[in-house]
């Protein structure tokens, strides 16, 4: 199975979900300085479904995000400071501080885009594992979305067109229980999303998103099935997120103590570092480690975004168009 | 006018079941919530129209409790049929196996006669270890099961009705099965089906398919037709359900004594490479030797083991009972249970 991973890919899939924990904790603190312009979408809970996805893809594929698209991001292996810069508008942003979080974007990594339009992500793919497919690569594509997207007309005709064209494309519906403040159960009308790849004649399947190796072991199916032409699946990744729909939610619509229990028992670092403790395949020594290093690296990348010039005026002008060289 | 309990019946339906990662590495297909609620709603009927007069249903929030809901307010809107009162038990739902242990406790404090159960393997396994003397009515919505009958559900719920208003009594068509167990320090499980030790580290998506992973298998009863795990067991040594002994199968990739082709699950055969197939006896403790990996109850890998920890494995005959439907039905039939006068109402005078 998909699950034997080596010490340097446990590692490194730790270091993924660690940077994208501090990463999303310590923005949910800065934003609260009211220095970042504009909305912030937090992805800290679900780190486990960006890391278990992402590990399988290499910089070729193709992946579009959402509004909740840090994790994404990091786990595509985007530049943690000039994301950071990206979120506070700056100039060495990773978009030249035009995006911010919701616009943040990486081509030569494949990383297609967080995305401001719920959905927005399913067409893109489409798109991407086309150009695969007739360019004969055994490259993929990849969407994510949550459970309002899965609503949307995009992310169904996108399910259907990547049916019909047997796409190299893999939809990974996140499924935190909430679109913006309404709750899943009463708004996705087949209870899970998964149950509707039927509908689109692809496999679905549904995974425990605290529990990274569950993700990755069903990700590491669907991609594989992809590259080899099986065409499109539809996995649908239970999670949680720990945050509001976007910073200063009050999340009213939420039980009380409901995210507190979900990370006392839940918390998929926690529970990534009892397994492999308990395994003996990495020491509480070795992840400390590696929680050390992503928290100097987080406030060095704070340090650089506040630090680093904002766009000029005449910086209005660039990037409007795309030249098609 | 004569005074009577009320007739009790729960059902448990997993809104989790036929979803798992076999639809991406076999050809099982994808169980919709909407028809668990349509077998429900069946069953519902049935247990109305033979007596049973409150069903008892656990929450959830996959839409199985809502779809039943506004199956019953609609039927209760046009109908003339009686159905059983419809209620839900109240708890917080935590899209866990736990939901089930805590409503099939919650259904036996009520006092329901008879439980109905839509789900898989894994589900039968779950309310077999909190439902104690209570008979199972069993169904299958899981994928490759081999405990829980695949059959249609209103006869189910025929059965769980003459089953819970005693009109046919329970000695003559329950069963008591046999269960396994596995214990590592204080955790102790049961298995219905199988009991299989794989070498892969981690619970992860749960499902075994892969041959090269697993060291043994453990198997209550193990039938020739069967997919899944047992079914290596049920192509080497069948093992029926009602004899004492189980079955224990060894598999050994580097020294097997033959090469095997099993259906693991739903279009997807693999060579076994079969070391040894043994009876195994109840009662007798298998100490597990392999020095880390993860135990796999009823085809999901529910416990992981380290280095120094080594779980323990025995047979015996203290499983659920389960209700024969077949038989039920037989004997139904035989008695002259299921006849009616002309014009009579099921509902008003079910007996």
């Amino acid at each position: 199975m998909t699950t034997e991973l080596n010490k340097q890919s446990l590692q490194n899939a730790y270091l993924i979900m660690r940077r994208i924990r501090e990463f999303e904790e310590r923005l949910h603190v800065e934003f609260a300085t009211g220095e970042i312009p504009g909305f912030v979408h937090l992805y800290a809970g679900e780190e486990a479904s960006a890391t278990g996805v992402i590990m399988h893809l290499r910089s070729e594929d193709y992946l579009a995000s959402t509004h909740r698209g840090h994790g994404h991001c990091i786990a595509k292996g985007l530049d943690v400071r000039t994301m950071m810069a990206e979120i506070y508008g700056k100039k060495p942003g990773i978009c030249g501080g035009k995006g911010g979080s919701m616009h943040v974007a990486d081509l030569h990594l494949g990383m297609l885009g967080a995305n401001g339009i719920v959905g927005g992500g399913g067409p893109l793919i489409c798109g991407a594992a086309l150009a695969a497919k007739v360019k004969r690569t055994d490259n993929v594509a990849v969407c994510f979305f949550g459970d309002g997207a899965s609503n949307q007309g995009t992310i169904l005709e996108s399910l259907n067109l990547a049916s019909v064209w047997r796409l190299p494309a893999i939809f990974v519906a996140e499924n935190n229980g909430y679109a913006e403040a309404t709750a899943a159960r009463w708004s996705v009308a087949t209870g899970n999303i998964a149950d509707r790849a039927a509908a689109f004649d692809m496999p679905g399947a549904i995974v425990d998103g605290h529990d990274f190796f569950a993700v990755y072991e069903a990700a590491g199916e669907a991609i594989d099935r992809a590259r080899a032409g099986g065409g499109p699946s539809l996995i649908e990744v239970k999670v949680n997120r720990y945050f509001g729909h976007f910073e200063g939610d009050q999340q009213t619509y939420r039980g009380v103590d409901e995210v507190k229990k979900i990370r006392e028992t839940k918390d998929c670092l926690m529970l990534f570092r009892q397994r492999v403790t308990k395994q003996g395949l990495l020491t509480g020594e070795e992840l400390d480690l590696i929680d050390d290093q992503v928290r100097a690296e987080i406030e060095e990348a704070v340090a650089f975004a506040k630090a680093a010039p904002k766009p000029q005026a005449s910086d209005l002008l660039t990037d409007v168009y795309v030249a098609y060289a | 006018m004569e005074h009577r309990d009320k007739i009790l019946v729960g059902i448990v339906t997993n809104p989790a079941s036929g979803r798992d990662i076999r639809r991406l590495v076999s050809c099982a297909s994808l169980f919709p919530t909407s028809e668990k609620v349509s077998m429900a709603t069946r069953v519902i009927a049935a247990l109305g129209a033979f007596g049973v007069d409150e069903v008892f249903l656990m929450p959830d929030h996959s839409g199985i409790a809502g779809g039943v809901l506004r199956a019953v307010r609609s039927h209760a809107a046009r109908a003339t049929d009686r159905w059983p009162e419809v209620r839900f038990i109240f708890q917080e739902v935590e899209q866990t196996a736990n939901d089930t242990r805590r409503a099939v406790r919650a259904m036996l404090a009520k006092g329901v006669r008879t439980i109905v159960v839509l789900g898989g393997d894994g589900t039968h396994r779950v309310v077999a270890s909190e439902c104690g003397s209570i008979p199972l009515v069993t169904l299958s919505t899981g994928t490759n099961n081999v405990f829980p009958d695949l059959r249609e559900a209103t006869v189910a719920g025929m059965a769980a009705a003459l089953c819970a208003t005693g009109r046919i009594d329970h000695k003559s068509i329950c069963r008591r099965n046999k269960r396994l167990n596995v214990c590592l320090g204080d955790r102790c499980e049961i298995a219905l089906v199988d009991v299989a030790i794989s070498r892969s580290r981690y619970v992860g998506s749960r499902a075994v398919w892969e041959p090269d992973d697993l060291s043994e298998i453990f198997v209550t009863f193990a039938e020739p037709d069967a997919v899944g795990l047992s079914s290596i067991a049920g192509l080497m040594r069948p093992t029926g359900r009602d004899v004492a002994e189980g079955c224990h199968v060894r598999l050994d990739s580097q020294s097997p004594e033959q090469w095997l082709c099993a259906p693991i699950g739903p279009g997807l055969i693999c060579v076994w490479p079969v070391r040894e197939v043994v009876a195994l006896p109840p009662g007798v403790i298998t100490k597990i030797g392999l020095k880390r990996g993860t135990v796999a109850l009823d085809g999901e890998r529910e416990i992981e083991f380290g280095p120094d920890e080594f779980p323990l494995v025995w047979l015996d005959r203290e499983g659920p009972l389960t209700v024969d439907v077949r038989r039920t039905l037989d004997l139904a039939a035989g008695e002259g249970l299921l006849r009616k006068r002309a014009n009579t109402s099921l509902a008003k005078n079910p007996s």
